[in-house]
């Protein structure tokens, strides 16, 4: 029996270790209740500590943008925190410039709620919601962009257009946790018991690979919206608007929310950037619009138009076609104001094209999530 | 083969969840250094060596940035188009902080395709590690010759 004492002593020790463990555990993490004054007290949370300012929220169905969904990896998710909560991470710091430091800007996902906490967050976030969606429609708009209609089963979703809102992408192949992506809306805020998305296939991409090939319609999805502060102004300065790819988003909302609502007496000009004829969306219903509506003008561009495929239009890339118009055919007396939907790199190239046609970059508009 | 501390702390920053949902290593369960000595003996065969390799990917990348998200030909050959999402991510050798740059390198006359990241281009050129089998940012030697070099 003696070759059984060995297995069974290093047994013993390993469980006698285990239990170890886990009681340290429960006392080290355990940070009982604590409480996160949200705006001064407007809005006091109760709830066990230990979690992250980002997924303690959340759980509280208060949500904080996230492009990653608390990996660490997007920097969206920033929250100005009043209270001590210890120094930077060196996770959080390449995110964060030293004026977001002076004001105690963290990233909520790297934070942990250990003990009492006091955080600003913008109104607005008190109206964020959880919806459990059903996609009724998939249409491909062009090759490798589709439209996507989700049902939300009875709830409604109050927004401005130009707003977006995160999916939740649930595991799967390879991907084991669940995956967040934000998307604007191309629904106009009338239509407010669905919402409508276009998604591009990013060639690697966890989010989009998953609504290209797995994504069916009957299927129930998580969106959690609305965010993001890109709208329209309230002004009646002429509104200079570039895009490209699925950035119509935004602007096919904001576009049809003003013509149906009778706001047509503001100059729009909407300039659309694609390589080919079949990167264009919705250019019949954008000339369409362009026909119906005398101050609106659409401007589509083609930077590698096909031999043969009759096109008429615009020429270039965007970006020029844009300093074009900018210096010849939009009034330059007026008030102009700038706004964007793309990627970091398209609004610094348009912010400059902008800025050097005399549209002071405080008037240029843009969600910066891309 | 030996690994360095540090070499063993990229391995476990290349797992699954850690810097990114997939991990670096696709299927495989050897030591990245031996991973790295039989790729680098892969591009000998192919070839290609890493410098060659890393400034044809920066020249693409960067060409492939003027299309502003829309795909661009370059030099008549090639169309790129490179998507520029919001982000950074942190290479897993830990001496840098990346752009989540990715490009799609098509060689128009084959059609065949690559696929690259700021990060990965910085993994071949500085490490000499071009991803694990079944990583879906692998730069395969013999394919990285044929879109690249042809």
């Amino acid at each position: 029996m003696d070759y059984l004492t060995a297995p069974i002593v290093v047994a013993i020790i390993a469980g006698v270790l285990a239990a170890a463990i886990s009681i340290v555990d429960k006392i080290v993490n355990n940070y009982g209740e604590v409480n996160i004054s949200i705006n001064k007290g407007k809005k006091i949370l109760t709830l066990n500590g230990g979690d992250t300012l980002l997924s303690s929220l959340a759980s509280k169905e208060i949500f904080i943008p996230s492009a990653c969904g608390g990996r660490g990896s997007c920097g969206a998710c920033k929250c100005q925190v009043i209270s001590d909560v210890g120094a930077y991470l060196p996770t959080e710091i390449p995110y964060l410039d030293k004026e977001e430091m002076g004001k105690n800007i963290r990233l909520s996902c790297q934070v942990k709620v250990k003990s009492d906490i006091d955080i600003l967050i913008p109104e607005d976030l008190f109206n964020v919601k959880k919806f459990n969606s059903r996609v009724i429609s998939i249409r491909d708009v062009t090759h490798d962009i589709k439209e996507l209609v989700f049902d939300l089963q009875g709830e409604e979703i109050t927004f401005q257009a130009g707003r977006y809102v995160q999916l939740v992408v649930p595991p799967y192949d390879k991907i084991k946790g669940t995956t967040q992506r934000a998307y604007s809306m191309s629904s106009k805020p009338g239509d407010k018991n669905v919402i409508e998305v276009l998604i591009r296939l990013v060639p690697g991409g966890i989010a989009t690979t998953w609504v290209h090939t797995h994504l069916k319609e009957g299927m129930e999805v998580e969106l959690i919206g609305p965010f993001g502060d890109f709208e329209r102004s309230e002004t009646d300065a002429a509104m200079v608007c570039v895009a490209g790819g699925s950035g119509m988003a935004p602007f096919k909302s904001i576009l049809y929310d003003m013509f149906e609502n009778g706001d047509i007496d503001r100059e729009v000009w909407y300039f659309f950037g694609a390589r080919t004829t079949k990167d264009v969306l919705y250019l019949k219903e954008m000339m369409d619009l362009d026909a119906k509506w005398e101050n609106f003008h659409f401007i589509p561009a083609l930077s590698e138009p096909e031999e043969g495929s009759g096109w008429t239009g615009e020429t270039g890339m965007i970006t020029d076609v844009l300093d074009n118009y900018l210096k010849t055919k939009i009034d330059t007396d007026k008030a102009r104001e700038g706004y964007l939907c793309g990627s970091p790199g398209m609004i610094a190239a348009c912010n400059k094209v902008m800025t050097a046609n005399n549209i002071p970059l405080d008037k240029i508009y843009y969600d910066n999530f891309a | 083969m030996k690994m360095t501390p540090a070499m063993k702390k990229a391995q476990e920053n290349m797992a699954p969840g850690i810097i990114i949902a997939e991990g670096f290593l696709g299927e495989e369960n050897k030591s990245i250094k031996d991973m790295m000595v039989r790729d680098e003996s892969e591009m000998s065969k192919a070839g290609l060596t890493f410098d060659k390799v890393g400034e044809r990917l920066s020249y693409l990348m960067e060409e492939g940035r003027k299309g502003l998200g829309e795909p661009v030909t370059v030099d008549k050959k090639w169309l790129v188009r490179v998507i520029d999402p919001r982000g950074k991510l942190p290479c897993p050798f830990e001496d840098g902080i990346f752009r989540k740059l990715s490009a799609e390198i098509e060689l128009k006359s084959s059609g065949e395709k690559i696929l690259v990241t700021d990060l990965s281009i910085h993994l071949l050129k500085q490490h000499h590690f071009i991803e694990g089998e079944g990583s879906r940012f692998r730069m395969e030697p013999e394919i990285i010759k044929r879109v690249l070099f042809a």
